[in-house]
């Protein structure tokens, strides 16, 4: 005890004989990060979309020194942030580069949490806090976008808004509140600005309290199979030093992006130039598109026919996407496998089968091989875009499924098989989206079936070092 | 014992209700006010008719069509092949992005999702699940135009 805060004297033992620090400066002593069979990289990811995070207040609160929400302001101070004020123009770049970045590594982050089954006992309201935090950062996008009062920004909030109409029993309520009316209007900004700038930080940084506590009351997850890591390293210093290592490069790709492409990499959904300000009387212009990381959602609502059920298409297309929401927030019980700390590979190739599903319906919406050139509308043809996203596919889960194989041994492929097989039914065959999601759905329940039959098991018994 | 146990269980489960009842009261009382704070006024608006402006008629006159405001809607008045002029609402029925007139298919499109419609409001193709609604619009003798809510 000879190097404790109180014996130390100084700054520390100042603070300890008043505040009792000592146990606090004991647990980051004693803290490690578990050191298993998987890579160290995971570890690091929620640390760095913390960091951007942190950008985004900085960069954010940098942008409301001159930001004026208005009908005659929200546009035109935007310009004046990035053709007047000096480095406005990169402020404001750093604040959408860092926002994108922060959903990429936040995905990437959750992703490598659900395939190393990081979600098992006792870490179940990790996850839940963790899909939380992730559901926050698409409403910062989301209420973000619409701030600078541009046309694309006008389209994309009346798609996205107009979507809650289809919530039971509440919707109408609903998209009045999130709208100020029933319109987008200059109160739907108004709306919009306090939630980005109030509300949502408010939300969120309560939540990543409520989340890092969890991890370190419990620590993080030791390798599957293990109820406690072999080996680890400490957290402070030697975990702490590579973490502020990998804030310093995010920091330098974050400001080379910034740099080099000031209003994004021109992917649609991936730009934020100003455009023309928003026209409430104007119409929809061709290739209005939402960010890519809402993509998905608006390919799919294209996906369902008008009707559906007795429902309307779009009220079908909503219930299907809070069912999947619902049963990923639910992993840590539906994966019963992982609960008993064994391996549980339909989860894994559910994981898989997710990216296929997502990357699809991405591709799909950028009109890939569409040749909107050759067309007598001069649109994209959706046949071609289906025909070419489906061979792209084809390509990306050969190149995972082998890696799968030879890298990690894994044998159990229902689930990504089954998304794959409605990417190429659709695509090269030409059948509905939604029929050939469901012959695939039945081909992959027959497989189910026939193996429990014949096995006793849903899954391979010899997994290997899957996990 | 015996006798004195359910009697003291049954003031105590009264408390109890009475408790959680007030909690309940209370905390209604709080969000009521909210709730009603944050839902919008419904002021109603004009139904019309709106005469259309210079600028509006030129619209028509060159693009063929224009978005006029009419109350709290949209309505998308535009001049068919014929010449002659019709009015339908301008929100789509999908997900309400703002639609437009393509004079040269003669067919009225939503951009955002490819929803197309035909002169009189029907869905030719895509994901819109019901037609648009028709409006009364008028052009007098003077050649002024004048557009209403009412249905045509």
């Amino acid at each position: 005890m000879s190097g404790s805060p109180a014996n130390r004297g100084g700054l520390l033992g100042w603070l300890d004989a008043r505040y009792g620090i000592s146990p606090l400066i004991e647990f980051l002593r004693e803290k490690e990060v578990p050191v298993g069979a998987h890579s160290m990289v995971w570890y690091f990811l929620g640390g760095a979309t913390l960091f951007f995070l942190t950008v985004q207040i900085v960069s954010g609160v940098l942008l409301l020194m001159y930001y004026q929400p208005g009908q005659d302001t929200s546009w035109e101070s935007i310009r004046y942030i990035v053709t007047q004020v000096p480095f406005g123009w990169l402020v404001r770049s750093v604040h959408c580069w860092s926002a994108h970045l922060m959903i990429v590594s936040l995905v990437v982050h959750m992703f490598s949490t659900m395939m190393l089954k990081a979600y098992r006992p006792p870490r179940e309201l990790t996850w839940v806090t963790g899909f939380m935090l992730f559901s926050l950062v698409l409403g910062f996008g989301f209420s973000g976008y619409l701030l600078p009062w541009n046309e694309l920004a006008f389209f994309a909030t009346a798609v996205g808004t107009d979507s809650v109409k289809s919530v039971p029993l509440v919707g109408d309520w609903l998209l009045q509140v999130m709208r100020g009316g029933p319109d987008v209007t200059i109160n739907t900004l108004y709306r919009f600005f306090a939630l980005h700038v109030t509300i949502l930080p408010i939300l969120t940084i309560g939540l990543i309290a409520v989340h890092l506590l969890f991890i370190q009351r419990q620590g993080m997850a030791p390798p599957l199979g293990e109820t406690r890591a072999p080996r680890g390293i400490r957290f402070f210093p030697n975990f702490l030093m590579r973490d502020l290592l990998l804030w310093l490069v995010c920091l330098a790709l974050l400001v080379t992006l910034a740099l080099l492409f000031p209003y994004g990499p021109s992917i649609p959904g991936f730009e934020w130039e100003l455009g023309q300000k928003a026209d409430p009387l104007a119409p929809a212009f061709p290739g209005i598109k939402p960010e890519w990381y809402f993509l998905w959602i608006y390919q799919l609502l294209k996906e369902f026919p008008p009707h559906l059920f007795g429902l309307e298409g779009a009220q079908v297309c909503l219930l299907v996407v809070i069912g999947l929401m619902l049963s990923w927030t639910l992993i840590p019980w539906l994966d019963r496998r992982a609960r008993r700390n064994e391996p549980s590979p339909a989860f894994t190739d559910f994981g898989v089968g997710a990216i296929l599903f997502l990357a699809f319906l991405t591709l799909k919406a950028w009109d890939i091989g569409g040749n909107a050139e050759a067309t007598a509308d001069g649109l994209p043809d959706p046949r071609a875009v289906a025909w070419t996203c489906a061979w792209i596919l084809t390509a990306l889960a050969g190149a995972i499924t082998v890696l799968r194989i030879i890298v990690f041994q894994h044998r159990w492929f229902v689930l990504s098989g089954c998304a794959l097989l409605q990417a190429v039914l659709h695509g090269l065959t030409g059948l509905s989206y939604l029929a050939a999601g469901a012959i695939a759905a039945a081909g992959g329940a027959i497989v189910v079936v026939f193996w429990l039959r014949r096995t006793g098991s849903a899954v391979p018994t010899r997994h290997g070092a899957e996990p | 014992m015996a006798e004195v146990s359910p009697e003291r269980h049954t003031r105590r489960s009264f408390l109890d209700l009475l408790l959680s009842v007030s909690v309940v009261a209370w905390l209604g009382s709080v969000l009521y006010p909210v709730l009603r704070y944050l839902k919008p006024l419904s002021l109603p608006g004009p139904s019309g008719p709106v005469r259309l402006t210079r600028a509006e008629m030129a619209k028509v006159e060159v693009d063929k069509f224009a978005i006029i405001p009419v109350g709290h809607e949209r309505l998308l008045v535009f001049e068919d092949p014929k010449g002659e002029l019709r009015a339908l609402d301008a929100k789509c029925t999908h997900e309400g992005c703002t639609v437009r007139y393509v004079a040269r298919d003669a067919l009225i499109w939503c951009a955002c999702h490819n929803g197309r419609f035909d002169l009189e409001g029907r869905v030719l193709a895509g994901p819109p699940p019901r037609p648009l609604a028709r409006h009364s619009v008028l052009r007098d003798s003077e050649g002024a135009i004048t557009v209403s809510l009412a249905s045509a």
